[in-house]
């Protein structure tokens, strides 16, 4: 059975159509980039798959782990191995880092039928996870990403990945506004995750985090349907052509 | 003594007109534009609503207390007394009417903690004096099973260097009409912090008005609402900066369900030469419902040149990108949400330094809150 199964998907956004008939599979272990232009659709398909409202589903399917995943609660597809790594995630003041991670991981687990984790059980989970990715326990004694730079909000998310050790894992856009020192971290925290039960969607506008996160297969999404399909190879035609020209040779 | 005596006399008789001048007020008084006390009570049932009963748990050594009631009062009680004034005419009117209350002063030096609790509807009159270097918490409690109309009146007297902290906490009463008036000053350097956890009434109106009469002293007010269906809270300051160099701060949070009401008005007046002041105000309101309403009021009236004010007003839903994200991550939308609350209306309570009064605070908060989050209708 394939993990994620998008079958000519098209949604719409406040009336619009913004996702046109996208197909897409993925299997366990396998790691897939999306790449496309500004507006054609990569943070939609994130936030559809994620379970954000406003995102209607007016035709297709989106199957994962043989479930329709439009039935369930964004919490739900959490508990079940979902995890979006935004690209940009939010300050929420007077909820300290730490809490949020406990509440979070504790929320899953119970939705799994698992026991709750105590406090320092968490703490010794995540700081396990924290030293590589340079998350200090400062950041985590602070409110949720408030005053947090780029680089720090998005090594969070990868924190919080690891911990939360999704079976499908969506990463958006995680390289912008990083620069190569905190790319190459992310990227690596990113790698050391990947195994043969997790699945990875990397989107991203940019060639360049994909030297660092090799995909299996590369998609070119543009204007809501991908119209171009390849191995790795792929990012690096896309780099050295530019999207408008693959966008007429696809034409 | 006798003169003394006549000129107490003198200013309750006073308060007793200016009372009967004012009225009682109501909608169409700015000040009492959202509170209108006339659609609940009239001026006889305020003149006459007998004694508010109260107890009271004075431990510490130095602190003197006087019993209002009782038959003769010392002079620093007679010189004191009724000689700070709101802009209220419900200020005047506990000064003029109630036979009840009490007088504590903490000597100089002296560190003071007091327990005060409002248990019944009725007027009361509370002078405070600190005197110099002195220091007081004073915790007080306003039931949450009081029913008709209590008028509480306090004047506030924070000496040199001395140090007021006035934690109060009115919890939910819907049939009763609960007015707090606070009249206060501080002196040279003085400090006088407040901590309001306002869970609301048929009525209910806190205010406050304090001068900064001494070069660097600080006022800084926080507060917390939690409103459940049916219920209304008013909170009104008023903080003069009579002197120079002197600092105030205003925070107040309040989450409004159901069809609930709340309220802040917050005045900043710097007077002229009163050089080098800071004002800061942040009033913030979540409405939970499509039937709350929170109406946030600032104002500010500057006569001073060298001064810096800022002050912002917000009411809304909860963000929902916020609520995403934490759904995203595994946590219930019920969950999730109140874990947000709780985190807006943190900001207001976590900066209490007392560990017992931020706890006490927290768990009335935390009790208040189911009631808040019903939906309805």
């Amino acid at each position: 059975m394939n993990m994620l199964e998008i079958k000519d998907l098209h949604v719409a956004v406040d009336g619009k159509e913004i996702l046109k008939g996208l197909s897409l599979t993925v299997n366990a272990g396998e790691v897939h980039a999306i790449m496309g232009p500004n507006g054609s659709g990569k943070s939609t398909l994130s936030y559809v798959l994620a379970g954000r409202a406003g995102y209607e589903i007016t035709s297709g399917s989106v199957t994962y782990n043989g479930e329709d995943l439009n039935a369930l609660a964004p919490e739900e597809r959490a508990a079940k191995g979902v995890f979006l790594a935004m690209q940009y995630p939010v300050e929420i003041p007077g909820v300290t880092t730490m809490t949020f991670l406990k509440t979070a991981l504790n929320a899953q687990r119970r939705a799994r039928g698992e026991s709750d984790l105590d406090a320092l059980n968490v703490l010794k989970r995540v700081r396990e996870k924290a030293g590589t990715l340079k998350v200090s326990e400062e950041m985590l004694k602070r409110a949720l990403n408030v005053g947090f730079s780029g680089g720090e909000k998005k090594r969070l998310e990868i924190l919080q990945m690891a911990l939360f050790e999704p079976k499908l894992a969506i990463l958006d856009e995680t390289d912008s506004g990083l620069d190569i020192d905190a790319l190459k971290l992310v990227a690596e925290g990113v790698n050391t995750l990947r195994s043969p039960e997790r699945a990875m969607l990397v989107i991203t506008h940019y060639q360049r985090l994909l030297n660092y996160i090799v995909p299996d297969r590369v998609h070119v999404l543009s204007a809501g349907r991908i119209i171009r399909e390849g191995g790795k190879e792929l990012a690096h035609e896309l780099e050295a052509k530019g999207y408008e020209q693959i966008v007429k040779d696809a034409a | 003594m006798n003169a003394a005596l006549s000129r107490l006399d003198a200013r309750r008789a006073e308060a007793a007109e200016q009372f009967r001048t004012l009225g009682v007020p109501h909608r169409r008084v700015e000040a009492w534009k959202y509170s209108d006390l006339r659609a609940v009570t009239d001026a006889e049932a305020i003149s006459k609503a007998g004694s508010a009963q109260w107890t009271i748990k004075h431990g510490s050594e130095g602190v003197e207390f006087v019993d209002l009631s009782g038959g003769s009062l010392p002079d620093w009680v007679r010189t004191h007394l009724g000689t700070l004034k709101s802009d209220s005419a419900l200020g005047a009117a506990s000064f003029a009417f109630a036979h009840s209350g009490f007088a504590l002063r903490v000597p100089r030096g002296k560190p003071g903690e007091v327990r005060v609790s409002f248990a019944s509807a009725g007027q009361a009159r509370v002078l405070i004096v600190l005197e110099e270097c002195a220091s007081l918490n004073y915790v007080e409690t306003v039931p949450s099973d009081l029913e008709g109309l209590q008028n509480i009146g306090m004047e506030i007297r924070v000496g040199d260097n001395a140090h007021f902290t006035h934690a109060r906490t009115a919890l939910a009463s819907a049939k009763a009409v609960q007015i707090s008036d606070i009249a206060g000053t501080v002196a040279r350097n003085g400090s006088y912090r407040l901590y309001s956890g306002a869970f609301g009434a048929e009525l209910s109106r806190l205010e406050l008005k304090l001068s900064l009469d001494g070069e660097g002293a600080e006022a800084h007010l926080a507060g917390v609402g939690v409103l459940a269906d049916g219920t209304h809270s008013d909170v009104t300051t008023h903080i003069v900066h009579a002197a120079g160099n002197t600092q105030s701060t205003q925070l107040f949070k309040n989450v409004a369900g159901g069809k609930s009401r709340a309220i802040y008005q917050g005045k900043i007046t710097v007077a002229k030469g009163a050089n080098g002041s800071d004002s800061r105000q942040t009033a913030k309101a979540l409405l939970l419902g499509p039937r709350a309403e929170a109406d946030l009021k600032p104002e500010l009236e500057i006569f001073a040149d060298d001064v810096k004010c800022a002050h912002g007003a917000a009411v809304g839903d909860l963000d929902v990108d916020s609520l995403f994200y934490l759904r995203a991550r595994g946590i219930p939308e019920a969950e999730a949400r109140n874990l947000l609350i709780r985190a807006f209306l943190e900001e207001a309570v976590e900066e209490i330094a007392n560990d017992d009064i931020r706890a006490a605070l927290w768990q009335a908060v935390e009790d208040a809150l189911p009631r808040a989050m019903e939906s309805h209708p």
